[in-house]
């Protein structure tokens, strides 16, 4: 039987076409799955094929189109779910209150906060603006429908190098045009519904030329009694679609997140990318918080993913029941748009309500003061299916067990062993206060205020550090954002970044281990306890299996650093598919920590601050140079990658927050790209200041490797004068003296290198603006 | 006489005014009874227990955001749906001679509502405007500012005169400029001339200190009468020493933002 002969059109009232699966030969339900952008592969087309013999009829396009949204690697996790529930769902703490769209922690006896981490890789790769705008959206709602408010963003970017003018493979765009588009999308978003973006982190590679990373990170803040579920709270219930109007665009986002780019991307994928509308989602956010508070509602889940029909589904069968769903009652931006879109559309700015029918009215007038959209679109009721109907007509009669079960596979992988110091080529590198100035002004670690300065790191008035620090107009960088959440409280809330992507690359075991460890040094830095973590892990196309083994290992070193500090990962995210015609990107584990911080009042940030105090390195300095700035820029190779020591970490993360608390510190930085010498520079440009450093106490190393090895676990320490032999007495070995603060220049003992404060200042401060202007 | 506590502030917002619950803290940090009214309470658009009456209230704020997405202009939108509901009780509240203040998009408002800067009373067109930033981009940065006013805005009068304080920027259009090729001097004249961008050492000067390229590094005015305020600064983001930029280089006791919010106070209750 030809394909088009399986489709039939007529049989329904309604625009919704049956599809002879049954008689479909194995190629047609390929082309089927192809037809209709399911991405389904011919095993769960069969699985599709065996549900309806026994429903003992055909699906409508409807159905199947809800299937390819609730089984994508993106809505369900078929190929990661094996691996995460190994080494990191496990982990529990008694501060988690919730693991729903966003992660929901203690913060005191009162009040929580939540937290997730989420990528818009794609539809950013495609259209920088929108798809960075609207990954801002997705987040913000995710947060919101925990019940809080978001009060910080954060915005971790890979792209490929921005100063270069390599040709760039067909259908690719130039990183410098995305990088532009996704700092205004992020600007235009985040600036608008008033959010303060507080902290991020730049990735800059070959390997993200073709396949750019747009990680979103949101904190919110909730009453704990205010807490929300995301599913409804029983049959007999309506749901509440509120926000924005539903179109074309965002059709098959999901679907298309979970392939891989292609030369053709652009012209086929544009219709999946979303379009955002701040100003739409910003009283949206105020009115769906006002019902919360005013004890409204029973559930609140956003539209993201596959919007309506995950949506409906997952809100109904996570309370055990289902749902009637009056399709035709969804406001739409155009007329036309068929049944099937309507129910897989991703357009922006749209929640969903559960509440009980005695509560409508007051819930409407809050959303018309708000001038929002609001419309009861569905009932839920005892049967766990989702049925829905078109102008009276049922055009989907679905068993949601079936539907959002979704596939679970165990795909082979392949775990490849560390080329390590066997295969490492040291590079020649120029003298070595040249090889620290170009290091600086390297783009992976030159100062990003072109960036920063366009986002609001101030609004809602609660940012105590931000990702700048030092004398105002004359600024270095941070390790972590810091919030003030409640006024009346100086309980402080520190969020922070921490990934290595090219340590994953070579060791993706210690490259796990390492986000978590360089995000727990970026909030140890600052002053705050690490307290949970998130992560969007992004990785290449698991049906790969070495790209599957890079993910497994850095899973497992993600885990087993988490678990034995005792941080929980309540929420997270998995993009797969991270490739594009000429190569995978790198594998990039990307970790948001949150911190908890005592005493804002005791926080530390990373500028020098006063000449003749004493400089401390804490934390052991080996011969690491795999993956290491060094090595990637003056062309070496290999090496063995920075392991991480736990126990040792823990260690000194407690004594440092010590220290801290008794007034011992008065700056503080993370070592990590461009090791210790980067960070003690970065601490002098911060602070205008130099400092006279000497290296011995680091041991048998070269001067090279003293200087730029990136061993992790390490800060450096500028002590305060009058607490020296206190601080002494409580570090003991864990801190080693390496020099005093002062001066107009870095002198740094033994390497000769003597380089004033202001041409450090340039080295850092000059390259982004001059390629970004 | 009236007591700190007895001061009814209308905190008015619509969708994308995004600066309001701080500005509202701002006002509870003075003692004041502050409130956050939607426009639409005010226009007779909610529910009747909610809905307001502005004449109930002693002092009105104009927080910042990007009202209505601010697509047009900054502060247009709000402007004209403000005008057409209800133009004719803000300009009374205005001539009662009641506070009002206008901070970031809050000045764009007020602006464009034409009663800043008011040369020569209120005007149905604006007499100026906020432009885009000399920089074309949106700035967020600490900003310096001294103290200009020879006495007439009621919302400076416990900040001595020519006294420097510290009020982040965050604004892609802000440069303020009038067609009027004597703009600046008679500001000056008249006493509306609130704010100037300074360096930290109380100086004038270029960007970065003046994050827009005002002219005259004109960074707040007042209206004739003094009861009006309009600035790009945001004085209720300094409220707590902690938030200032280089707190942990330099501690204080309290934000400088104070500052603005208690000589209001201070006015309504002599």
């Amino acid at each position: 039987m030809p394909f088009e002969d399986l489709i039939n059109q007529g049989g329904r009232g309604a625009p919704v076409a049956e599809l002879d699966i049954h008689a479909a030969s194995e190629e047609q339900l390929m082309e089927m799955s192809a037809e209709l952008g399911l991405s389904l592969s011919l095993d769960e087309m069969k699985s599709v094929r065996e549900h309806f013999a026994a429903e003992g009829r055909c699906p409508t396009d409807i159905e199947l189109q809800s299937i390819g949204q609730a089984w994508s690697e993106h809505c369900c996790y078929k190929s990661s779910k094996v691996h995460l529930k190994e080494f990191v769902f496990a982990i529990d703490h008694p501060d988690v209150i919730a693991r729903g769209d966003a992660g929901v922690m203690a913060f005191d006896d009162e009040h929580a906060y939540a937290l997730r981490l989420e990528s818009h890789n794609h539809p950013s790769a495609i259209e920088p603006y929108g798809g960075a705008a609207t990954g801002i959206g997705g987040i913000l709602r995710d947060v919101v429908c925990m019940g809080a408010q978001p009060i910080a963003l954060v915005d971790p970017l890979c792209f490929g190098p921005i100063d270069s003018d390599a040709p760039l493979p067909p259908g690719v765009k130039h990183p410098r045009y995305l990088v532009d588009g996704v700092v205004a999308g992020i600007r235009d978003y985040g600036n608008r519904v008033g959010v303060p973006t507080v902290s991020g982190a730049f990735f800059f590679d070959e390997r993200y030329t073709g396949n750019c990373l747009v990680n979103v990170g949101c904190l919110g803040f909730v009453k704990r009694s205010e807490v929300l579920n995301n599913f409804v709270g029983g049959p007999g219930e309506v749901l509440i679609l509120c926000g924005g109007r539903t179109g074309r665009d965002g059709i098959h986002g999901v679907t298309f997140a979970s392939v891989e780019l292609k030369e053709s991307s652009e012209e086929e994928d544009r219709g999946a990318v979303q379009l955002g509308a701040p100003i739409t989602k910003e009283p949206l956010m105020h009115a769906c918080l006002e019902v919360n508070r005013k004890g409204l509602i029973t559930g609140m889940k956003d539209l993201g993913g596959g919007g309506l029909s995950c949506v409906v589904g997952e809100m109904a069968l996570d309370a055990g029941c289902g749902a009637v769903v009056d399709l035709d009652r969804v406001p739409l931006k155009e007329e036309g748009l068929a049944p099937w879109e309507i129910w897989v559309s991703e357009s922006q700015e749209r929640m969903m309500l559960a509440t009980t029918e005695d509560k409508v009215e007051e819930i409407m007038d809050v959303f018309r003061t708000w001038d929002v959209l609001a419309t009861v679109v569905a009932t839920t009721v005892e049967e766990k299916r989702t049925r829905i109907r078109w102008h009276g007509e049922e055009i989907f009669d679905m068993d949601l067990d079936f539907l959002t079960g979704g596939p679970e596979y165990c795909r082979p992988y392949e775990v490849s062993v560390p080329a390590g110091e066997a295969g490492e080529k040291v590079p020649e590198i120029p003298a070595l206060s040249d090889a620290l100035l170009s290091l600086l002004s390297d783009p992976n670690v030159a100062s990003k205020e072109w960036a920063i300065r366009q986002y609001d790191h101030d609004v809602r008035a609660a940012t105590v550090l931000r990702p700048m620090v030092g004398p105002p107009n004359d600024t270095g960088p941070g390790d972590a954002g810091v919030l003030r959440p409640l006024p009346e409280s100086h309980r402080g809330l520190a969020t922070a970044v921490g990934c290595n992507p090219w340590f994953t690359s070579e060791d993706p075991y210690r490259g796990g281990m390492s986000a978590v460890d360089e995000a727990c040094r970026n909030l140890v830095a600052v002053g705050a306890r690490p307290h949970s973590l998130t992560d969007c892990l992004n990785f290449g196309n698991p049906e790969k299996p070495d790209r599957l083994g890079q993910f497994r290992e850095a899973v497992r070193g993600l885990g087993e650093a988490a678990a034995f500090l005792g941080l929980p990962i309540p929420s997270g995210n998995v993009s797969l598919y991270n490739e594009s015609p000429r190569a995978g990107a790198l594998p990039t584990p990307m970790v948001m920590g949150v911190g908890i911080v005592e005493d804002v009042r005791k926080c530390v940030s990373a500028d020098l601050k006063e000449a003749g105090n004493p400089l401390y390195v804490v934390g052991e300095t080996g011969r690491e140079m795999g993956g290491s700035l060094l090595y990637r820029r003056f062309g070496g190779e290999g090496g063995d990658v920075p392991q991480v020591v736990l126990e040792s970490l823990k260690v000194k993360m407690d004594l440092l927050l010590e220290a801290m608390s008794e007034g011992m510190v008065s700056s503080c930085h993370d070592c990590s790209d461009g090791g210790l010498a980067v960070c003690i520079a970065e601490m002098c440009i911060g602070g205008s200041m130099g400092a006279s450093v000497t290296l011995d106490a680091l041991g048998e190393l070269k001067a090279a490797e003293k200087l730029f090895s990136e061993s992790n676990g390490r800060w450096v320490v500028e002590v305060a004068a009058e607490h020296e032999e206190d601080w002494q007495n409580l570090m003991g070995h864990h801190a080693l003296w390496i020099g005093v603060a002062g001066g107009p220049s870095l002198l740094i003992g033994g390497t000769g290198m003597d380089i004033r404060v202001e041409d450090l200042k340039r080295a850092w401060s000059d390259p982004i603006w001059e390629i970004m202007g | 006489m009236m007591r700190p506590e007895d001061i009814r502030v209308c905190v008015l917002r619509i969708e994308g005014t995004n600066c309001e619950e701080e500005t509202h803290r701002a006002f509870q940090a003075v003692g004041c009874d502050p409130e956050m009214v939607h426009l639409n309470q005010l226009t007779g658009h909610a529910p009747q227990a909610s809905r307001r009456s502005l004449e109930d209230y002693d002092a009105l704020a104009f927080p910042g955001g990007f009202s209505a997405g601010d697509y047009v202009r900054g502060g247009a939108i709000f402007a004209a749906r403000a005008k057409s509901a209800l133009g004719g009780e803000i300009n009374a509240f205005v001539e009662a001679e009641k506070p009002v203040i206008g901070i970031c998009n809050g000045f764009q408002i007020l602006v464009e509502l034409g009663l800043l800067p008011a040369l020569d009373g209120p005007s149905d067109v604006p007499t100026a405007a906020l432009f885009t930033n000399d920089s074309g981009r949106f700035e967020c940065r600490p900003s310096y500012m001294r103290n200009e006013s020879r006495g007439r805005c009621l919302f400076t009068r416990k900040l001595p005169r020519g006294r420097t304080v510290m009020f982040p920027v965050a604004h892609a259009e802000g440069k303020l400029m009038s067609a009027d090729p004597r703009f600046v001097e008679r500001l000056e004249d008249n006493d509306q001339l609130v704010f100037r961008y300074v360096d930290p050492e109380g100086r004038p000067a270029g960007y970065p200190w003046n994050p827009n390229g005002s002219e005259g590094n004109v960074a707040g005015i007042c209206n004739p009468a003094g009861n009006v305020l309009g600035m790009m600064p945001h004085p209720e983001r300094s409220l707590d020493p902690c938030t200032a930029p280089d707190w942990t280089r330099r501690p204080k006791k309290e934000g400088d933002g104070l500052a603005v919010f208690r000589s209001m106070v201070d006015a309504l209750t002599r």
